[in-house]
């Protein structure tokens, strides 16, 4: 063991001899003002600006009124074992479906929200919601959340909840 | 004086009022988006038997004649609620972003007046005009 004595003291007086203490934390202050500074650049920026799909939310996704929902029609899956974002297990999301625009209240931008069925077992039976902004009659099927978006669809199966995926903003020409 | 404060009255209303200002109109992406891609997917690719695919395919109708109008009048365009110019600057984004390669080399975007000549103008039976075209593309070849 003595060689792992002698091993150890050297590498220690080694460092000791190639470097100070206001050294290690002056360099240690300048990745800390650096790395927080990462941030700030404008590359940073707009990346984040590049992700309209993930925008700032407030409210309760098992609540009727969360933004989310305005045109929504059905069992929110947030409740039936899934989430807003995905189908509970053992369904199979409707690959077609009902789109509008919901307005979020934390930046008041419109957004584009995808209304995807989850089909493949009896409905769930909890949180029905049913709000029916922009909502229209059944004779004109693409603009109708009665539709259920599961029959029709490549999966054809029962209906079970509804999702509300953003799929980006919805951009004005202007 | 009065007549000078009648003016601006009339000129403060119209300018108040929603009718005057310019509807908002979006982009021809989220057109898509809202009107189109959820049955046609956000990829263009359809559901075979169900759904036509767009991606690979609908620029080949413009090869063959009547095909241009078709994609006009076909139920999904000509009853959208999307405006003639909507529909156009839609139909050319599609073309470009999902058929680019299938599209003749003389190919024209569609414009407001094309879209307004033809919407109107029902297909009695979209499927077999359909079939039509396609057996027309079929006997042109590759």
């Amino acid at each position: 063991m003595k060689w792992l004595d002698k091993f150890s003291e050297n590498s220690a007086r080694s460092v000791a001899r190639q470097s100070s203490r206001r050294g290690f934390i002056a360099k240690v202050g300048t990745m800390m003002l650096g790395g927080a500074a990462i941030p700030l650049l404008p590359v940073a920026r707009a990346s984040g600006n590049e992700r309209p799909d993930a925008p700032a939310e407030s409210g309760d996704p098992r609540s009727c009124d969360y933004w989310r929902y305005c045109a929504i029609d059905g069992f929110l899956c947030d409740c039936c074992g899934g989430t807003y974002n995905s189908c509970p297990p053992g369904t199979t999301v409707s690959p077609i479906t009902w789109i509008g625009t919901c307005t979020n209240p934390v930046d008041g931008k419109d957004y584009i929200i995808s209304y995807n069925d989850c089909c493949g077992k009896s409905s769930c039976g909890r949180c029905l919601c049913n709000r029916n902004e922009g909502d229209k009659p059944v004779y004109q099927p693409p603009l109708s959340n009665d539709i259920n978006w599961c029959a029709g669809s490549s999966v054809d199966t029962p209906y079970n909840c509804s999702t509300a995926v953003v799929l980006g903003l919805a951009v004005s020409d202007s | 004086m009065k007549r000078v404060i009648a003016t601006i009255s009339g000129i403060t209303l119209l300018l108040g009022c929603p009718g005057v200002q310019a509807a908002e109109t979006y982009t021809a992406h989220t057109n898509y988006m809202l009107r189109c891609q959820g049955c046609h997917l956000a990829d263009g690719t359809g559901t075979p038997e169900k759904v036509p695919a767009l991606k690979n395919e609908v620029g080949r109708f413009l090869q063959v004649k009547g095909g241009r109008e078709y994609l006009i009048q076909v139920p999904g365009t000509s009853q959208s609620p999307l405006t003639d110019q909507e529909v156009a600057a839609v139909l050319n984004w599609i073309l470009e972003k999902f058929s680019s390669a299938e599209l003749p080399a003389d190919f024209q975007p569609y414009t407001t007046d094309e879209v307004a000549r033809f919407r109107y103008e029902p297909l009695a039976n979209a499927s077999e005009v359909r079939a039509g075209l396609l057996h027309k593309l079929k006997q042109k070849g590759p």
